[in-house]
């Protein structure tokens, strides 16, 4: 066992903590908040607030 | 409505379209550079060469200005129609506005794919890095390459998770680091500053078209590699503070700094590198600037351009998440794919679920992939997205000519470009098929099966008048 | 012009929905892999017996960063003499042509009629 074999199992490690933390606050965050509010967002919002779309 | 609390900042029921949750507007242009040439500047440090191994070094250099000149013609066509249309999904909600829907649909697959491709090469080349290292440090048995490929995608995935800011700041800095690596290398092997090792004229000779004129048609299919991703930029646009003028002043300065940079590559790579070697990005070169800095005899330029080539593959899969999950989100958010996928993360504004389901996808690529395989479809589905570009601001400029609508920037010469950049595409789906002609045909056979697919069954689920979003006047001829 | 109301799509529909687009999506990868027609494979036409920097075509300069890079004459044999083959049939180039071009007008003319639904509901005849 060598620096670069402890690395491998870091690098296992670290992957599945990253991808737990995502995978928790992922159903976490969908058992919250109703499907309404999550998928509310609209495009063109920005168009419709700020931009007049008019030749000076 | 009970999801409406107005004293929230976030659920205030504001929205003008109903909007509650909504993606975060807080880049600037810093940041808008950064994605776009983020995603483009590890080309530099890999992958372009096979360009060389296509037709020798000349041919190299050839294809790299003719797809510089393809890639100014999309920076300037995508600026103008981007800064009208400025949303999340970018060249996809292009074409929806433009040509129509299932035009979109297929170029918000180009995105998808181009992107997950490019981030399942960058991961695969990330985990090379690591390897070689560890040999280079004394590690004697072969390292394990899949634990850091894994790490590399989520670990970005789960910064692109957490908010947008944190992740193209990220960006901008590796990205910078790793510029000022390709300069620094520049200046000191090229006797600007002490003594130079290039020698163009010993190694280029006996060797100055190796293939002859064919090669430097060959050469085009991987000189896309140099510039690929750039047109990413527009991504952002519904994160960005001002975007009708920051998106075209990060396009255009991004596409200024790659033209430089691809060029000091070129002439530092092959003036040390023999062709054969430099050109074989399998078995000779896979990362020509490190392998220059190698053969400089200089150990701390060997150390910069390792953290350089390994920060260039680490932005351009951060960026390929951003850009990715962005397609698929708006994708989504209009039906064209299932609406479970257009959520917005209420706490972090990211389009979370789109982050998350695009994760396994680049890993069964980056897993079980060979890389000049995963390299080539990404640059199929680019191909296939800046030959819509021309029909795109065609369409545009005659449905809505200049005095019918405001753009925040108007590109000069029009049409000239969109026809240089038709003629440019058709050359380099020409290159492709000289080499990878099955799999070029493989690709569009899937994408008239997605097309028929959307036209024939999912398409149902989309509402037809709500899509069109712009506030443009109708347009002429209909 | 009547608005076009679409149908919700419940959980299963869009499940199986994800589920068509990922086959579809890796099969186009793999299907050229496993059928082995992926890729353009370089080969060495003729080999040299006893390579040396010359015989390989390389003169002192070239010799001397292959040396640097840790090459000898005969572990760069292949990597400096293998060559792709652009040798193609008009054939297969018509073909290609054929299909691109039948991509295009296809997605096209769905999308011409497509388009032409969403302007007059957004916009009234």
């Amino acid at each position: 066992m060598d620096l670069w074999s402890y690395l491998e199992y870091a690098a296992w490690g670290l992957s599945a903590l990253f991808g737990l933390h995502i995978l928790v606050d992922w159903l976490r965050t969908d058992s919250t908040y109703s499907e309404d509010v999550l998928t509310s967002s609209r495009e063109g919002e920005l168009e419709a607030m700020a931009e007049e779309h008019k030749v000076h | 409505m009970t999801d409406i609390d107005i004293t929230s900042q976030t659920m205030d029921g504001m929205g003008p379209h109903g909007t509650k949750v909504g993606l975060l507007r807080v880049l600037g242009p810093a940041h808008v550079w950064a994605l776009g040439v983020g995603i483009v500047l590890v080309g530099e440090y890999m992958g372009w060469n096979f360009s060389v191994g296509k037709g020798g070094a000349f041919a190299a250099l050839i294809a790299c200005w003719f797809a510089g000149i393809l890639y100014s013609c999309v920076a300037m066509i995508d600026s103008e129609v981007t800064s009208t249309v400025a949303s999340a999904g970018g060249q996809y909600t292009q074409a929806k506005h433009i040509i129509g829907p299932l035009m979109a649909f297929n170029v918000g697959l180009y995105l998808v794919f181009a992107y997950t491709m490019l981030e399942a090469a960058n991961a695969i080349t990330a985990g090379y890095l690591f390897s070689v290292v560890a040999s280079m440090t004394g590690h004697e048995a072969e390292l394990d390459q899949r634990p850091f490929i894994i790490l590399v995608i989520t670990f970005l995935a789960w910064l692109n998770y957490r908010g947008v800011l944190a992740t193209l700041t990220f960006n901008l800095v590796i990205t910078a680091i790793a510029f000022i690596a390709i300069i620094t290398l520049f200046l000191s092997t090229s006797g600007v500053l002490g003594g130079g090792i290039m020698e163009h004229a010993a190694l280029f000779e006996g060797h100055e078209l190796p293939y002859g004129w064919i090669g430097v048609l060959a050469a085009m299919h991987f000189g896309l590699w140099y510039y690929l991703g750039i047109e990413g930029t527009t991504q952002a646009a519904e994160e960005v503070r001002s975007p009708a003028r920051s998106l075209p002043f990060g396009t255009l300065a991004g596409i200024m700094t790659l033209l430089i940079a691809a060029t000091l590559t070129w002439f530092m790579c092959s003036g040390v590198l023999p062709w054969e070697y430099l050109g074989d990005g399998v078995s000779g070169s896979v990362a020509p600037l490190f392998d220059t800095a190698r053969l400089s005899g200089s150990t701390a330029l060997v150390w910069l351009l390792g953290f350089g080539t390994l920060f260039a593959t680490l932005a351009s899969a951060n960026g390929c998440i951003n850009d990715a999950s962005r397609a698929w989100f708006a994708m989504g958010r209009d039906k064209y794919l299932p609406g479970w996928f257009g959520a917005v993360h209420p706490k972090y504004r990211t389009p979370y679920r789109s982050i998350v389901f695009l994760v396994p996808i680049a890993l069964i690529f980056a897993l079980g992939a060979p890389l000049d395989q995963v390299i080539t479809f990404s640059i199929l589905s680019g191909l296939l997205g800046y030959t819509f570009m021309p029909l795109n601001i065609i369409l545009f400029r005659r449905k809505w000519p200049l005095d019918t609508i405001k753009r925040g920037y108007e590109h000069p010469f029009h049409p000239i470009p969109a026809f240089t950049l038709l003629g440019i595409c058709g050359v380099t789906f020409f290159a492709v098929f000289l080499g990878y002609g099955t799999q070029l045909v493989a690709m569009i056979g899937f994408y008239i099966i997605v097309s028929l697919w959307f036209h024939f069954w999912r398409y149902r689920f989309v509402n037809r008048g709500a899509q069109f979003t712009m506030p443009w006047p109708k347009p002429k001829g209909y | 012009m009547a608005h076009y109301i679409p149908p919700k799509q419940g959980k299963a529909s869009q499940l199986f929905d994800v589920v068509v687009l990922v086959v579809l999506t890796v099969g186009s990868l793999f299907v050229p892999l496993w059928l082995n027609l992926a890729g353009a494979a370089k080969t060495v036409a003729s080999p040299v017996e006893n390579p040396t920097w010359e015989a390989l075509g390389q003169n002192a300069a070239q010799a001397a960063k292959y040396e640097a890079l840790g090459f000898t004459p005969e572990t760069a044999h292949d990597l400096i003499l293998a060559r792709f083959d652009y040798s193609f049939s008009v054939g297969a180039l018509l073909v290609m042509i054929l299909v691109i071009v039948l991509y295009y007008f296809l997605i096209l003319r769905f999308s011409e009629s497509e388009y032409r639904e969403v302007i007059s509901e957004k916009f009234g005849k």
